[in-house]
């Protein structure tokens, strides 16, 4: 009993895999229920450890060249260091969080927060100067060390420089005595140009081998990377520190709670002021600050705190954002693909319009559609209705719909509308006749043929195009959002690469790999579809 | 009854098919006459390419003819319609329907004044009629051939047709299964009887099934040739029929008769081949 439970469960992951795209597990699956272990071996080796090791090779070589590469924005992130700047930007997260939860955290459970933060305070200081007067040790030493390597280095150069200077000068008057030599007949004309010669490269060598030294002075100048370490871990410190003391920042003068408490203390002054107040003028000044106290109030209480852009905010408003282009695409491409595949004539009249217009850059459209689109949105963007609408809702208002988004949500439609539309007019033209047939015999109407048969049979086409659109739209909306400056990763990369600060350029490459896990998982999700409405026992394509 | 008009279930009057511009037209077929009396089961008998699919079509209003009629009960069709269902040769079953609702579709189609709980007794009897009892919620991609035809003709016979078109309903199917499944349609025509044409290119088939065989000369311009009676007594048995004398002749009869306009059908046929020049390979060894 357990056994044929055990062996559905095997399958039923098989078949789980399979649907999802993740065939490759395949044998992993079947080796670990002891299915033909050796040639689930033999499979996991060639097409599991295979890959592996080659992928990681790929990222060796990386490690390897990087550095050899110096760019204006300094050297190339190697894997480590993109790594930390995963890490970094989590850590920017996580610190929003705790920030937000502190601004809007309130009464008994703010004050045991603020005496824990005041602990974890004293010892993160504590810590710090730790860390600094190491570094400060660290440094010392490393200089001393480095003074003590490079003392006879700078003196070999000195020494040369004093011995070039010299040889120099005694060329320059061996060159002038010649000269006179020539003047006064003794010496030819000849001799004096090879004699200037042989100085000028003489010269040439010396200062190559000066700039030798040199630049193996420098070299050695540079901060070691045990003082470099330091630092990072001291500066990690130093930012901790900083993070809590804003922290209690926003526990005690910035909370929420406290801001409202003010308020409402004013307010009560001021109510008190106007039972006691006599004349006219005293009454109307006391009334005037009883009500902006209870206006001030009630604005505080509905403040929210004000995030700074996270990765994870970025990520969330380019999937929303490519949603809505692609659900935008969707609902053009469908309709319109199926009248060209039931027509012919409407097939050829869209055939010119498709064919030109499939070609031309997102770049073009985010441009036409800012001046399109933009014009709906006069005069003023923000109380255009559809921004005040979203601002209503839960979760959308958190990602701030602008025109921006608007924008580049137009623009994914419309590249990513082509292949949808096309594969859908494919889709339903290549009808299998004999189903056709069966709708002739059965006379069925226009609407039953079409809802019964025509799309059921073309819905795997369609789903197949749907699935490039995606791929297509998440492509286009990174460089959409990156010129229309609309928040998202393809603002967040366009803003490191503005900004150039020193983890920018491995921030930009993390953001690339984070686009790309996020396709394939996009692209996963859509095989998932396809392959739950194809009736062929799934032989789409992959 | 009177009028000798109806008296025929299905009649072919003069009819004529082609294929192609005006100018290259290809006579699939010409000057088809059949008549088929009520309940009586016909067998085509042609061979492959004769346009045994084209006579079908046209049977069943797929597909018009250009000149002469087709007439049902007396009235001409002109287009396709659930009152003469057709068995179609590679089954025509919708991929993304189950088998129930492979039926169910044509049962709501045809019969739309019946409520839910009648239908669904409707399509059991046929899913039960057809042996596919507990396939109900199987695609036809995962039933084998000869359950795919099954469903096809439990499709079929849940429009209750009056007439039943069987296009080459078995020949996609291996010798066991075929076996099988011409006892079964027998057996269900025998239960609830009604006219039907079938096509086949199968003599056995043909003499083991049919009251009337009727040959198909070989196209182009294909025509009904002649038409034998099977009289053998119902219900046949395939065991004892090979010992069965008169069904040895008749087979025979049928076989030769074919044969004989295979033949007859080659001689006559145009000899359009491009004319290829008389060259021998030179002998290289001579170099």
């Amino acid at each position: 009993m357990s056994e044929s439970k055990l062996e559905r469960f095997k399958y039923g992951l098989l078949k789980a895999v399979d649907v999802s795209g993740f065939k490759v597990l395949d044998p992993l699956i079947r080796l670990i229920f002891r299915e033909e272990p050796r040639k689930q071996s033999i499979n996991i080796l060639k097409f599991m450890i295979t890959p592996i090791v080659f992928v990681l090779c790929c990222f060796w070589v990386w490690n390897v060249v990087a550095p050899r590469h110096k760019t204006n924005s300094g050297e190339v992130p190697k894997p480590a260091q993109v790594w930390d700047a995963a890490i970094t930007n989590q850590i920017l997260h996580t610190r929003e969080n705790e920030k937000e939860e502190d601004f809007e955290i309130s009464g008994q459970a703010r004050l045991a927060r603020i005496e824990n933060l005041k602990g974890r305070l004293e010892s993160a200081t504590e810590r710090s100067k730790q860390l600094k007067a190491d570094l400060e040790d660290i440094q010392t030493q490393a200089t001393l060390e480095q003074q003590k390597q490079l003392a006879p280095l700078t003196a070999k150069a000195e020494a040369l420089k004093t011995a070039n200077n010299e040889a120099q000068q005694s060329r320059a008057s061996a060159a002038k005595t010649m000269s006179a030599q020539v003047a006064s007949g003794k010496a030819q004309v000849d001799e004096l140009l090879t004699l200037l010669r042989e100085s000028n490269s003489l010269k040439e060598s010396e200062k190559d081998a000066e700039q030798n030294l040199k630049d193996e002075l420098k070299l050695l100048s540079e901060k070691p990377s045990v003082v470099q370490q330091a630092q990072v871990a001291s500066n990690a410190a130093a930012n901790e520190v900083q993070h809590l003391k804003k922290r209690l920042d926003y526990l005690t003068t910035g909370n929420r709670s406290v801001k409202v408490e003010k308020a409402v203390v004013t307010t009560t002054a001021a109510l008190k002021k106007l039972d006691v107040a006599k004349t006219s003028a005293q009454i109307l000044s006391a009334a005037k600050s009883v009500v902006s106290g209870e206006e001030k109030a009630n604005r505080i209480s509905e403040q929210s705190y004000p995030r700074r852009e996270t990765i994870w905010f970025q990520v969330q408003r380019s999937l929303f954002t490519v949603f809505i282009g692609f659900i935008m695409a969707a609902c053009v491409a469908i309709p319109v693909g199926i009248m060209c595949g039931l027509n012919k004539i409407v097939m050829a009249c869209l055939t010119p319009i498709i064919s030109i217009f499939k070609p031309v850059s997102p770049v073009v459209w985010l441009l036409i559609f800012q001046i399109v689109v933009g014009a709906f949105f006069l005069p003023d963007p923000n109380s255009y209705w559809l921004f005040e609408f979203c601002d209503a809702l839960p979760f959308i208002k958190d990602l701030g719909v602008n025109p921006a988004l608007i924008f580049s949500a137009c623009t994914v439609a419309m590249c990513a509308v082509w292949p949808a539309l096309v594969n859908t007019a494919l889709g339903v033209s290549s009808i299998d006749q004999d189903h056709l047939n069966v709708a002739r015999v059965l006379k069925l109407g226009l609407w039953a043929r079409l809802f019964k048969i025509v799309i059921p049979s073309a819905l795997p086409l369609v789903f197949a195009g749907l699935r490039i659109s995606l791929g297509v739209g998440w492509m286009v909306l990174i460089a959409a959002e990156a010129l229309s400056s609309s928040s998202g990763l393809g603002k967040y990369v366009w803003d490191e690469y503005q900004n150039g600060a020193s983890q920018s350029f491995a921030n930009i490459i993390f953001a690339c790999f984070l686009v790309g896990i996020i396709g394939f998982f996009l692209d996963r999700l859509m095989i998932l579809l396809q392959r739950s409405v194809s009736f062929d026992d799934g032989t789409a394509v992959v | 009854m009177s009028n000798p008009a109806t008296e025929y279930s299905l009649q072919i009057d003069h009819a004529n098919v082609g294929f192609g511009p005006p100018n290259a037209r290809t006579e699939v077929l010409s000057d088809i006459n059949l008549s088929v009396t009520r309940n009586e089961f016909v067998a085509i008998i042609g061979f492959s390419g004769s346009g045994k699919s084209t006579l079908m079509n046209l049977l069943a209003g797929l597909q018009p003819a250009d000149t002469g009629e087709v007439r049902m009960n007396g009235e001409v069709v002109n287009e396709p319609g659930p009152s003469r269902g057709i068995l179609f040769q590679n089954y025509s079953l919708l991929p993304w329907l189950s088998v129930f609702g492979n039926i169910e579709l044509a049962v709501k189609q045809v019969f739309p004044e019946m409520d839910s709980s009648a239908r669904k007794a409707h399509i059991q009897h046929y899913i039960d009629m057809v042996s596919l009892k507990g396939a109900e919620w199987k695609r036809p991609g995962e039933l084998s051939g000869g359950m795919r035809q099954r469903l096809s003709l439990a499709r079929t016979l849940s429009m209750r047709p009056e007439v039943l078109l069987l296009d080459e309903p078995l020949s996609a199917l291996d010798a066991l299964t075929r076996a099988n499944l011409q006892d079964e349609i027998i057996r269900i025509w025998e239960e609830d009887r009604r006219t039907v044409v079938m096509i086949t290119n199968d003599v056995d088939e043909a003499v083991l099934m049919a009251d009337r065989i009727v040959a198909l000369t070989p196209g182009p311009k294909a025509t009904l040739g002649q038409s034998f009676d099977v009289k053998l007594d119902r219900p046949r048995d395939r065991t004892t029929l090979n010992f069965n004398d008169s069904f040895k002749r008749l087979r025979n009869e049928v076989t030769e008769y074919l044969t004989a306009i295979n033949k007859e059908a080659q001689r006559l046929r145009v000899v359009d081949d491009v004319a290829l020049p008389d060259l021998a390979p030179k002998e290289l060894s001579t170099f």
